[in-house]
């Protein structure tokens, strides 16, 4: 029952427009005429009723955040939708018969924000905007007739509107304190004094001009824990009882046609904190045997402080599954066929740890220390060779080879060193090449680089520091 | 029905499987059609070699006594190539190297940095751990790793995990190894030399032991590796 007047309502929002929070402009025409007034079946029955909630305290003043509301919310109907920055609405016309009547609705809505100690002022009407701005105005009113909106609202100061300092100053000026006077004004010169908006957001608040909200959906995360019966001290013991648990976040997660990148693994203690493993994946995914596999290769490094009394796994963030992660033929990459990378990078990332597997590429730069960063995010989808960019080489290839190993930092070569470099007939096969850059970030060179050739045959990238004279060992030819 | 001709395939594939044709062919010509073998970028080098280059789905093990010898230049050739292998994802793998790899240096020699995975492991164990996971994964092409010292037991596993997986694996060691036995099917020794480094052929597998001549001049070999 509630999951169909999901769905009507989605298919409500969807077709009048997706994300219509509060539409900022109105239909294109200069000033529309009023709309036909639906009275006849406005009166007999309003498509909706709208109970709009108001905490004056504001997002600061409470300690719950209004998606947090909108769960307890959702008891009383399915259609809740957030007003930022302090307000909730609640479709509630197919709750009424439910709940007895509409003063029984409104009052056992309003118990919930009670129970909750949150100060809350309420209202009810057929139109969002009218129900919003009786709220804010502390009016508790119960209005289901369209027909009556308009004598209700016109006693409301213009200052529950909420709009903003600019349109309600000039308000004043003019001596328009009450939307009533306002309502009273031509809508030609409401729209041009202040946009079309304001003239749509009066029609929306009499009930003339639809307006569509999104329905507020919960974000869904598996969430599972497990109590033993005795205290556990072996992680085998943990690996065991994780593997049905992991099964069934496969099983919600193909349902969702959704994976996740990461999993949370919380083993409580009786006294020690809470340890927390996180399982890392390389890609987006939902198939329990790599989650598994991660699971099996985190766990087996694990060292437990004190015995576990109980056990949680949360997944991450729901993703939508790529095109990529359902590819048929990436099973046949490689001789055996047995993993893909992306299996293979998270086995390695579980046990040796996230910062221990990365890539690399370069930067286009000249001084050799920031010519190359790490990459963590690899692109571990199989993409054949040809289709990838790799003409990026060519225009950047500096014209002096470069050595394959960099040292981490440059090594100063003592005086000692140089003059063993002359002794052992060492030659100079390459340089001087001139790297001068960074005068603006600080880090500063001014160098000349050579390669040379040790005695022996081992090859190293030397430099000048062009300032102090000093000689160092930057690079090896290995 | 597909998946029944693939798990076939890759049986045969498998280099634990004994086949005795394959193995008469070996024996006769010196090296097994099957595996394909990476040409080492030199020419004086893949005469040495069965086949005429690395060969594929095995272990071989380098020898040094400093680093800077060249060492991972004998090899860019034949990584540039795995990694040109048509239909494949051919990963490389770089476990616990000794220093940072450039990223510049490797991109000059042709290499595709967007498949090549950096390994920085705590321990010995956990390196000789990752590149067996590497090697028999079936997704990279080669695996180096660089190592102080290991036992047998582990050599060998590397060695089988390299012919499951497929992929060619490169250990270098320490010079003051070359005197333990090792499982591996090629062993190099590279050491200082008068004016070049020399490279030893220390075991091979259907070929013959000994010093090989090579001409280090990296330059030419960087060109045309560059040119192709």
């Amino acid at each position: 029952m509630r999951s169909r007047v999901t769905a009507m309502a989605d298919l409500f929002a969807a077709a009048e427009a997706p994300d219509a929070r509060r539409p900022a402009t109105a239909p294109s025409a200069a000033v529309s005429p009023p709309p036909p007034p639906q009275q006849e079946t406005a009166r007999a029955r309003p498509r909706h009723l709208w109970y709009a909630v108001v905490f004056p305290a504001g997002p600061e003043g409470m300690n719950v955040s209004l998606e947090r509301l909108c769960l307890h919310a959702q008891r009383f109907t399915p259609w809740v939708s957030i007003e930022p920055p302090d307000a909730l609405l609640l479709e509630i016309r197919g709750s009424v018969k439910l709940f007895g009547s509409l003063a029984a609705l409104h009052a056992d809505i309003d118990a919930a924000w009670s129970a909750l100690k949150l100060r809350a002022q309420s209202s009810t009407a057929p139109s969002t905007l009218a129900a919003l701005w009786l709220a804010r105005a502390g009016q508790k009113a119960l209005i289901e007739d369209a027909g009556s909106l308009a004598g209700r609202l016109a006693k409301l100061p213009v200052a529950c509107t909420s709009w903003d300092i600019a349109r309600l100053s000039t308000l004043r000026t003019m001596g328009v304190s009450r939307i009533g006077e306002l309502m009273r004004l031509p809508r030609a010169g409401i729209a041009r004094r202040f946009g079309r908006a304001a003239v749509l957001d009066l029609d929306i608040a009499l009930a003339r001009q639809p307006a569509p909200r999104r329905a507020f959906a919960a974000r869904e995360r598996f969430r599972e824990r497990c109590d033993f019966e005795t205290e556990v001290e072996t992680v085998a013991y943990v690996q065991k009882a994780l593997d049905p648990i992991i099964e069934r976040c496969a099983k919600f997660l193909r349902e969702r046609q959704a994976g996740v990148q990461a999993l949370e693994l919380k083993l409580k203690h009786r006294t020690e904190p809470v340890t927390r493993v996180r399982l890392g994946l390389a890609s987006v995914t939902g198939d329990p045997l790599r989650l598994a596999d991660v699971s099996m290769q985190k766990l087996s490094r694990l060292e437990l402080a004190a015995p576990i009394l109980s056990m949680e796994l949360r997944s991450g963030r729901l993703q939508p599954l790529s095109a990529d992660s359902l590819d048929v033929f990436a099973c046949l990459g490689g001789a055996g066929g047995r993993d893909t990378a992306p299996q293979l990078v998270e086995r390695l990332r579980a046990r040796l740890g996230e910062e221990a597997v990365y890539g690399i590429c370069p930067v286009p730069e000249h001084r050799p220390e920031a010519a190359w960063q790490r990459v963590h995010a690899l692109q571990t989808d199989a993409v054949p060779h040809a289709v990838r960019r790799n003409h990026r080489r060519a225009d950047e290839a500096p014209d002096m080879p470069r050595p394959v190993w960099l040292l981490n930092e440059p090594a100063r070569l003592a005086d000692a060193d140089i003059v063993e470099l002359h002794r052992s007939r060492s030659m100079l096969e390459e340089g001087p090449e001139r790297i001068e850059s960074g005068w603006w970030d600080g880090k500063d060179v001014a160098r000349d680089y050579y390669i040379v050739r040790q005695a022996g045959g081992a090859r190293l990238w030397i430099f000048q520091e062009r300032r102090s004279k000093c000689w160092y060992v930057h690079g090896v030819f290995a | 029905m597909p998946r029944e001709a693939l798990s076939l395939g890759s049986i045969l594939a498998d280099a634990r499987v004994w086949k005795l044709s394959s193995s008469f062919r070996d024996a006769s010509a010196g090296h097994s059609p099957s595996r394909p073998v990476w040409s080492t970028g030199r020419s004086a080098l893949d005469a040495r070699l069965p086949g005429g280059g690395w060969p594929t789905a095995s272990l071989i093990e380098v020898l040094l006594d400093a680093p800077g010898l060249g060492e991972v230049q004998l090899f860019l050739p034949a990584l540039v190539q795995s990694q040109k292998v048509p239909g494949e994802t051919p990963w490389l793998v770089w476990i616990a190297p000794p220093h940072e790899p450039f990223a510049p240096a490797l991109a000059q020699h042709g290499i595709d940095l967007d498949r090549l995975l950096v390994v920085r492991p705590v321990s010995a164990t956990e390196a000789l751990w990752a590149a067996e996971q590497a090697l028999g994964s079936g997704v990279c092409a080669a695996v180096l790793l660089w190592l102080k010292g290991t036992d047998d037991r582990w050599l060998r596993r590397l060695k089988l995990a390299a012919e499951a997986g497929g992929a060619l694996g490169v250990l270098f060691r320490p010079e003051r190894h070359r005197f333990e036995s090792s499982p591996a099917a090629l062993r190099l020794l590279l050491t200082r030399g008068n004016d070049q480094p020399r490279l030893d052929i220390l075991k091979i597998q259907g070929g013959r032991p000994g010093p090989v001549e090579l001409d280090c001049s990296a330059p030419v070999a960087l060109s045309a590796s560059i040119s192709s």
